[in-house]
């Protein structure tokens, strides 16, 4: 256990712990766009701000990426707070106006929300969709294709590759904006525009899992695509 | 030399633009000097210089704004975000839109320093921020509609504090942050464009790149040359990345001298660009003093291999066991080579200059007896070997023969432990592996019995004023003599190039008064035609990374030489010191990755490697420590 201060009270954190994790454990309202307990943080939406004592000066840092260690100090709100969580919502909303998660979090920050046009799901770069894919699933189907010297891309994007796309829909189901869409279709699955042909249940015949899906179970895990067959329900 | 009308360069205003008198503050401003030119106007990311009262701040601004957009990579909203927001305020500003959104851009050039994720965010808009505070009414002009914003030219030079110190200006955080992304492939590809033995680097280079680092202001720097070496063992390990092939061919053929890093590195980009290339190398292996300066145990055999076969694949000819013994370009031109590039690096030894330094097996130097080892002969271990020098090869010598099983290893180095040349890290575990090193003394007889060495009577050094390689001179201390008793005497005191196959007339045209191969900086022509020179045999022993860097520059000079055109060195910016900022680099601290190390009582057996690579996971974990400490400077 690391013993820290946030607001004024010492707490109890575990090993290894972000000081988000500490803070929502707490029940202080930390917002984010780009954070999930499945995976790694990442940092990219810069919502999720608090200031950490450092050098007896106040500095802003990422709650999620910052662990938590002996006798540091945090507090989780105070102006320098507000107006960079505010900021980083009004650049959001500034280039993502129609994105639900992002106006949610706009207005709730304090951001003059416009009525919205037409519900967008745009890509906010958040990266949960690689995390999770990487982490969770280990497809590593997605990559974080980012802007840089000589780079081809013009403009920071994720990036796809069909080949190690198994089809299980994590992140279609981790994203916040419904960028990554699934669709599902005559025994078929569409995701990032790659067709999955899906796999019958033996017992009770629907379609339940992409073929790519079970054989990349079965060569992780040794079982027999034969036996993976069968559908959650049937089990 | 026009004079300087506003700076605010490293946070220090100097406004002089009603003055009716000149301000001549040159000598105090931290001028940022274009080399061979002057500039109207600069924005770089550590603030404005105006040279001319006619300057368009806004459109300097603008183009900043769209040169810095390339470098925001999109993993932070307020950085990628913010320059977008400010640039489209001024492009609509510019089309005539009349909006006068200066507050809204002053909020995010204060806003986005303290909230960015990475070091370029967080200094980025700090000039913009200049430009609307002491240009304001030039803005509002545009935005009023009462002048107009002239789209213009304007050039741009990118750097970092490790890029700069990289002798080959590697984009260190573009290939680091490659890794951070699992992009292993990727990093490759972009390390290889100036450094073209990655394995060999990641292991055994000088690294100064680590200590411009600015992260050394908090846990220590980022494990840079760790990092490479982990794309290249991701390489060798998982499916090997074959280099890029030539686009075209061309017809004309290129011969180069010596296999070593200069000589590989130009050998590969002369072949990407589609020459015919020849190298033409005496040892039976290729690699230079990598391949037979550098023990196993600091860089093992296969992984040179390995990075020579790659190069081998990719259609560079390398004749093996075929030494040029003279050096002549009309029979060159015969079997049909339009140049040649000479890069032998120095493999002779110097001698120690002492009495008794006639060669026997017992007085060797170090750079043979290196030689030797790593060509596969056996050395039988004495009681006591005594190596005079402090550099890396001396160490070699003394750690290899640790490992060979001479009892006692004792290194006798002129000046202090901080004047050693050689690497840090060398030395401690030098030190660790039962090296005995003692300070402050030369030699000044070898004490011979026929072939065999009994003794060597050394004088105490004490250190006076600095020489002209800036360390302190050493000064003999009159009547301080004492023997050290020793049955073998290496001397690793410095090496000169073999320059023997210019033949007399050859070296003197070619050669410098030093020894090495004169050439001219930025067309690495010596003063024969045709012959370009580079590595070692031009600059002296020097560090692998520098030969390389030599090799890149020399195909780029030989393909600009063979097509009647000009070498494109770029821009030149100096005074720039690239460490400053004037924003907090604000990072998140995490635990800096140390290598492993083989135990002592393991590594003195055998060659084993002795430092153990990051795996891909932990280099994945080093490499989100790279605070991306770009620079961009625009001016015109």
């Amino acid at each position: 256990m690391v013993e820290i201060t946030i607001d004024g009270k010492k707490v109890q954190a575990r090993e290894g712990e972000s000081v988000l994790e500490v803070s929502r454990r707490l029940k202080k309202d930390i917002p984010s766009l780009c954070y999930h307990e499945e995976v790694s943080p990442f940092g990219a939406c810069r919502l999720c701000m608090v200031e950490v004592k450092e050098g007896g000066k106040w500095q802003l840092v990422t709650s999620c990426q910052q662990v938590v260690e002996k006798g540091m100090e945090v507090r989780t709100d105070s102006d320098a707070i507000r107006e960079g969580r505010r900021l980083a919502a009004e650049l959001l909303y500034y280039k993502y106006p129609n994105v639900p998660a992002v106006r949610e979090i706009a207005q709730k920050l304090g951001v003059a929300v416009k009525d919205e046009a037409i519900e967008a799901n745009e890509c906010i770069l958040c990266g949960l969709c690689v995390r999770a894919c990487r982490e969770v699933v280990g497809a590593e189907a997605l990559t974080f294709m980012d802007r840089g010297l000589g780079r081809e891309n013009a403009e920071p994007e994720i990036g796809f590759n069909p080949d190690k796309c198994i089809g299980c829909g994590s992140c279609a189901y981790i994203c916040p904006t419904g960028f990554v869409q699934m669709e599902a279709v005559d025994g078929k699955r569409i995701i990032w525009d790659k067709v999955f042909h899906m796999a019958k249940c033996k017992i009770c015949n629907r379609y339940f899992a992409p073929i790519e899906q079970l054989e990349f179970i079965s060569r992780k895990t040794g079982v027999p695509v034969e036996r993976l067959m069968v559908c959650t329900s049937c089990r | 030399m026009k004079t300087v009308v506003f700076s605010s360069w490293n946070g220090k205003v100097v406004d002089s633009r009603k003055a009716t008198v000149r301000k001549k503050a040159q000598e105090e401003l931290p001028l940022v000097k274009l080399e061979g030119a002057s500039y109207s106007a600069l924005m770089g990311w550590n603030g404005i210089v105006v040279n001319d009262l006619e300057a368009d701040i806004f459109s300097l601004t603008r183009a900043y704004l769209r040169e810095a957009r390339k470098l925001s990579c999109g993993e932070c909203s307020v950085c990628m975000i913010g320059i977008d927001l400010v640039l489209d305020i001024m492009e609509r500003m510019a089309r005539g839109e009349k909006i006068d959104d200066i507050e809204a851009i002053q909020k995010v050039v204060k806003g986005v320093p303290q909230t960015a994720k990475c070091n370029f965010g967080r200094n980025v808009l700090v000039p913009v921020g200049d430009a609307i505070t002491y240009f304001k009414a030039e803005f509002q002009s545009i935005a009023q509609g009462k002048k107009q914003a002239k789209e213009d030219d304007y050039r741009v030079f990118v750097s970092a504090p490790c890029m700069e110190a990289c002798p080959a200006h590697l984009d260190v955080p573009g290939y680091i942050e490659l890794i951070k992304n699992h992009r292993f492939a990727d990093s490759l590809d972009l390390i290889r464009e100036k450094c073209i033995l990655p394995g060999v680097i990641g292991r055994a280079c000088t690294h100064p790149c680590e200590e411009a680092c600015i992260r050394n202001n908090l846990e220590g720097p980022v494990a840079i040359r760790l990092l490479k070496r982990a794309v290249a063992d991701y390489d060798l390990q998982t499916e090997t990345k074959e280099l890029p092939r030539p686009r075209e061919e061309k017809k004309e053929r290129i011969a180069v001298v010596g296999a070593g890093p200069a000589g590989l590195a130009a050998a590969y980009h002369l072949r990407l660009m589609g020459y015919q290339v020849t190298v033409f190398e005496a040892l039976p292996k290729a690699g230079g003093m990598a391949a037979v300066g550098i023990p196993d145990y600091r860089l093992p055999k296969n992984i040179l291999q390995h990075e020579v076969d790659v190069i081998e694949r990719q259609g560079v000819e390398i004749k093996f066991n075929t030494k040029v013994e003279k050096l002549d370009v009309k029979q060159l031109e015969k079997e049909g080579f339009s140049a040649v590039f000479v890069a032998v690096g120095a493999h002779n030894g110097t001698k120690i200059g002492c009495e008794g330094e006639d060669a026997s097996p017992y007085v060797v130097q170090g750079v043979d007896f290196l030689r030797r080892i790593n060509l596969g002969e056996k050395v039988e271990p004495l009681e006591k070997v005594t190596i005079i020098g402090g550099g890396n090869v001396a160490l070699d010598c003394a750690r290899s023969c640790i490992r060979l099983g001479f009892k006692k290893v004792e290194i006798v180095y002129r000046r202090s432990r901080k004047e050693m040349p050689g690497n840090k890290e060398e030395i401690e575990e030098a030190i660790h592996e039962g090296v005995k090193i003692t300070y402050l003394a030369a030699p000044v007889k070898i004490v011979r019995k026929g072939e065999k060495v009994t003794a060597i009577e050394c004088v105490k050094m004490k250190l006076g004023e600095p020489d002209e390689s800036g360390r302190r001179r050493p000064i003999a201390i009159a009547g301080s003599n004492f023997k050290i008793k020793t049955d073998m005497v290496i001397a690793a005191t410095g090496q000169k190039p073999d320059l023997s196959f210019l033949g007399e007339k050859g070296k003197s045209s070619l050669s410098t008064g030093a020894g090495t191969i004169a050439i001219e900086e930025t067309t690495l022509q010596t003063p024969v035609a045709r012959i370009f020179a580079g590595g070692d045999c031009v600059s002296g022993p020097a560090t692998l990374i520098e030969a390389l860097d030599m090799g890149n520059r020399a195909a780029k000079a030989i393909d600009a030489y063979l097509r009647g055109q000009k070498v494109d060195v770029g821009p030149r910016l100096s005074a720039l010191e690239l460490s400053a900022q004037r924003e907090a680099t604000g990072a998140i601290r995490m635990e800096a990755l140390r290598p492993r190390l083989l135990p002592v009582d393991e590594r003195v057996k055998n060659y084993e490697e002795v430092e153990q690579g990051f795996t891909a996971e932990e280099a994945v974990k080093e490499a989100a420590r790279c605070l991306r400490c770009y620079r961009i400077v625009v001016w015109k």
